[in-house]
């Protein structure tokens, strides 16, 4: 691409980001506002592509555009919109003028920065000091090294982030209800893209290793194969029944990779110092158990809360979340959407 | 010796999961959490005393590559501080949550707040501090909504919109500081970095994300519904620990990794705010209807006496009143936790016994709990600042400093904080020793009291009288 | 810097101070909650835009690795702020 077509590229790509971004922010619906939001979720996505860093566009695209707004989309229906006040019309306009004035000279200053004080050389030590280390680090993907390896602490909390969300919106009460069993076109559909993610799925994590991909895109793949089912109709999904399996798959993802990390101090390593023989086998053995996590945990982010039990069905409303809420045979559930 | 470090995070963590899997043991779990934790965290303390700042490579890749963690006498001490009131606080709240399913809710989540906290304490790089410090905002967010009325759900999500915006602008800050340096590492930039309008810039982001989450006034605002409608045990662990670890990080940029880039006027801007806050905050304390409101605006005041200690360590030279100035700051933060903690775990017990923490119909709580009240003294004692308590050799301290330095405002304010702060405690210990016609029960002390009065007497005795060995421990490192 | 570096750092600059902006002054929680997420998109713009290093040059992967983390950490946010609103609804609608 010729260097012209290219900024023409780039000046029309960056014009549509924002120019998404402020009609989502200042749309007078709510809805609308939503499906803009995840319009500029896959243009930012493009554009993380053009920057060269397709390990993040497959997560935008999946995470921050897909799911996202997926989470948006189901809120709607749920949550009053905002009445906008007609008094204090006056205040509300000085509170307006003066936050915009802020956050205009914010954007000033930052533009200002990036513009006078970037001369000379681009620090790089760390990207040449992760080139140097990479084959060490058992995977060949250098953004899956970093994530995994040598800033692998940060995805343990990371992990454990998604955890404490997910534990506070199982306590927040039950989810909300599978939707109705679906058309044909859409059962068709789901009967196609549902195998389909599962393979892409399992592809990603697998090639995360040496191209762009990983547990985060994979498990955020899972995570839609898991919706695309719930929004057919299925209640559970093919989650498990039992309360107890279920924390053991939520777990599972901080679960190994602390374990690996202790297992090596306890062994005379430093914490999370994968032995380089065996650095590329614990990594996917990590990114496995992750995967599981992050699709089970997104997927019951998307469902708002706890899958309802048989207790729950019958009215009490006193049921332990997670806490061996027992097997649930559902009949009219095997995992597949139900024909109309 | 700096594998406590790591053991410092990884125990918690642990404990977290196997409270979640094994719901039964949880409170099992909890406490051999809490042993093995606080041993760490002593062993910490023993470390650092003898050897000077620890540091431990994560993976053992070199600073800069993998993700580094320290610790000075400053952070073993606060990490200290978070695993007696953390062990205080569990105690209590076994017996706050009565049915099987609150509590079997409540554990994972302290104990991911527990590991937040350490992790957050003795983290050595920018971007693992921005991730820590995403991890105490949603487990304190959802242990705040817990409460389960409508008023804790509502104050649980100002609390998190609140947090999100602040960790939002301390990562912008962040992403300006690697876009300039290079590097994550908090020990290499306390090296490298100089005064200059990205710094500049990148550290006012990261410094108004961490007075968001410090609560600092005007930004206070979200502190006190949170605060008044949580659980007790959390309200308890918010206080003293949560909005100081937002704290401890302000001082730590200022005082060490940016030390180069600070200037007087943003010092002399936080002292202001700092003063607001104790103003305001004591005198909405002092009108307050319920116990628990009263002592979440007196953390908003007592905050705002930590930050009035900036303008004075900028304006000394760096010498033996700086350290003393040093020394007072985090023996009052030290202080204010404990007290606080026992404070609201006392108010707990309150609430639980009489239903209600209206401080108009405290009369008799002295007759039926007066471990309880005792406890409520010692923390109101600690928190004006009468001697022997940690706080009274702080606010000397503070006002050592502004009377060398000449900074007369920060005498005036904390003068009449202090006179404010004593008024709303005789305030709550006059009606609590009003007299209720009935005769008490017999004098006892029930075993759930005893957190209360062991975490009020360390803030209120304790902490004075130990205040120089902990000088001493402090010196390393700052 | 390179001028692709400077226009796209520039635009994630904009975008955080558009979305700073709704997150800061609109009543409808929907509509704060997906500022906060602009917001972020635009701090992981920036980040990305540092890390690229011209069509030869392989980019830094150590702000790929970091914007990737705050995807993560962004979605389960904004999980937590949707399901805590809704049930904050639901107990709204009881009274």
């Amino acid at each position: 691409m010729s260097p012209l077509s290219l900024a023409l590229f780039d000046i029309l790509l960056l014009v549509s980001i924002v120019v998404l971004a402020w009609t989502a922010l200042t749309s007078a619906d709510d809805r609308r506002s939503v499906i803009l939001f995840m319009a500029f979720g896959l243009v930012v996505a493009l554009a993380w592509a053009r920057l060269l860093a397709p390990d993040v566009a497959l997560a935008e695209a999946a995470i921050g555009a897909g799911l996202s707004g997926a989470l948006l989309l189901a809120a709607l229906r749920e949550l009053p919109s905002a009445v906008p006040s007609s008094g204090q019309a006056l205040r509300q306009r000085a509170t307006q003028g003066t936050v915009s004035v802020l956050s205009a000279a914010l954007a000033g200053m930052l533009a200002w920065i990036l513009t006078a004080h970037f001369e000379g050389p681009a620090r790089d030590e760390l990207a040449r000091a992760v080139a140097t280390h990479l084959e060490l680090s058992g995977v060949s993907n250098p953004v899956t090294a970093v994530l995994l390896n040598f800033r692998g602490y940060d995805t343990l909390l990371e992990l454990a982030v998604l955890l404490a969300a997910v534990l506070g919106i199982l306590a927040l009460g039950p989810g909300r209800a599978a939707y109705r069993p679906s058309g044909p076109i859409f059962d068709a559909l789901a009967r196609w893209l549902t195998p389909l993610l599962l393979v892409t799925a399992g592809y990603l994590l697998w090639v995360g290793a040496h191209a762009p991909g990983g547990a985060f895109q994979a498990g955020a793949t899972l995570a839609a194969a898991g919706i695309v089912l719930r929004l057919a109709g299925s209640e559970w999904i093919g989650l498990p029944h039992d309360g107890a399996v279920l924390r053991l798959v939520m777990a599972a993802g901080v679960g190994v990779f602390l374990a690996v990390g202790v297992s090596l101090l306890v062994l005379g390593r430093p914490f999370l110092g994968y032995p380089p023989a065996w650095a590329g086998a614990l990594i996917l053995l990590i990114e496995s158990a992750a995967t599981l996590a992050i699709a089970a945990t997104l997927v019951l982010a998307f469902i708002g809360g706890r899958l309802p039990t048989e207790a729950d069905r019958k009215g009490d409303a006193v049921t332990a979340p997670a806490a061996g809420a027992g097997a649930n045979p559902d009949p009219s559930d095997n995992g597949e959407p139900r024909p109309c | 010796m700096s594998e406590a470090l790591i053991w410092l995070v990884a125990v918690p963590l642990a404990g977290a999961l196997l409270a979640l899997l094994l719901p039964r043991f949880a409170f099992a779990v909890v406490i051999a959490t809490g042993v093995a934790t606080t041993l760490a965290a002593g062993l910490l303390v023993y470390g650092v005393g003898t050897a000077g700042t620890l540091h431990y490579a994560i993976g053992g890749w070199s600073a800069g590559l993998g993700i580094a963690l320290r610790a000075d006498g400053l952070s073993a001490l606060l990490v200290t501080m978070s695993s007696l009131v953390l062990v205080a606080g569990s105690v209590y709240a076994r017996s706050y949550f009565h049915r099987e399913a609150d509590q079997a809710r409540f554990w994972p989540l302290w104990l991911l707040l527990w590991t937040a906290l350490n992790a957050l304490l003795l983290a050595g790089d920018l971007f693992n501090l921005y991730v820590t410090l995403e991890l105490l905002g949603l487990s304190a967010v959802t242990l705040t909504a817990l409460g389960g009325s409508a008023e804790a759900l509502r104050a649980a999500l100002r609390y998190l919109m609140v947090g999100l915006l602040g960790s939002m602008m301390f990562l912008a800050g962040v992403s300006l500081i690697y876009a300039g340096y290079g590097t994550l590492d908090m020990a290499m930039l306390a090296r490298t970095v100089q005064a200059g309008p990205l710094t500049g810039t990148a550290l006012v982001l990261m410094t108004g994300g961490l007075l968001l989450k410090s609560a600092l006034f005007p930004l206070h605002f979200w502190l006190p519904p949170a605060h008044a409608s949580a659980p007790a045990p959390v309200s308890a662990v918010l206080s003293a620990l949560v909005v100081k670890a937002a704290f401890y990080l302000v001082l730590r940029l200022w005082l060490d990794v940016f030390a180069g880039a600070v200037t007087p006027a943003g010092a002399d801007l936080l002292g202001l705010l700092g003063a607001g806050a104790v103003l305001w905050g004591s005198w909405r304390a002092l009108r307050a209807e319920r116990l628990k409101l009263l002592a979440a605006y007196s953390t908003v005041a007592q905050l705002g006496y930590l930050f009035m200690f900036f303008p004075l360590l900028q304006a000394l030279p760096p010498g033996a009143a700086r350290d003393l100035a040093v020394g007072g700051v985090i023996l009052l933060a030290l202080t204010h936790g404990f007290a606080k903690a026992g404070l609201f775990l006392a108010i707990g017990i309150i609430q639980q016994r009489s239903g209600h923490d209206t401080i108009r119909e405290l009369d008799g709580t002295a007759q039926r709990l007066p471990a309880t009240t005792f406890a409520i003294a010692l923390g109101g004692m600690a928190l004006v600042g009468l001697p022997p308590s940690g706080a009274f050799l702080g606010k000397w301290q503070l006002l050592a400093g502004a009377i060398a330095t000449g900074q007369w405002l920060w005498v005036a304010v904390t003068v009449a904080g202090s006179l404010l702060a004593a008024a709303y405690t005789f305030r709550v210990l006059g009606h609590a020793f009003g007299h209720q016609a009935y005769p008490g029960r017999p004098v006892t002390i029930a075993w759930e009291e005893w957190p209360a009065l062991l975490l009020t007497a360390t803030a209120s005795i304790v902490l004075g009288l130990a205040g120089l060995p902990l000088w001493r421990l402090l010196e390393v490192g700052t | 810097m390179l001028t692709a570096q400077w226009l796209y750092a520039l635009t994630g600059c904009v975008v955080m101070a558009l979305g700073l902006r709704t997150a800061l002054l609109h009543p409808s929680l929907l509509r704060r909650v997906l500022a906060i997420n602009i917001m972020g998109s635009g701090v992981f713009m920036l980040l990305v835009a540092v890390a690229y290093r011209g069509p030869d040059l392989a980019p830094d992967p150590v702000p790929h690795a970091l914007v990737l983390t705050g995807i993560v950490v962004a979605v389960s946010a904004t999980a937590l702020a949707l399901a805590l609103a809704r049930r904050l609804a639901r107990e709204r609608a009881d009274e």
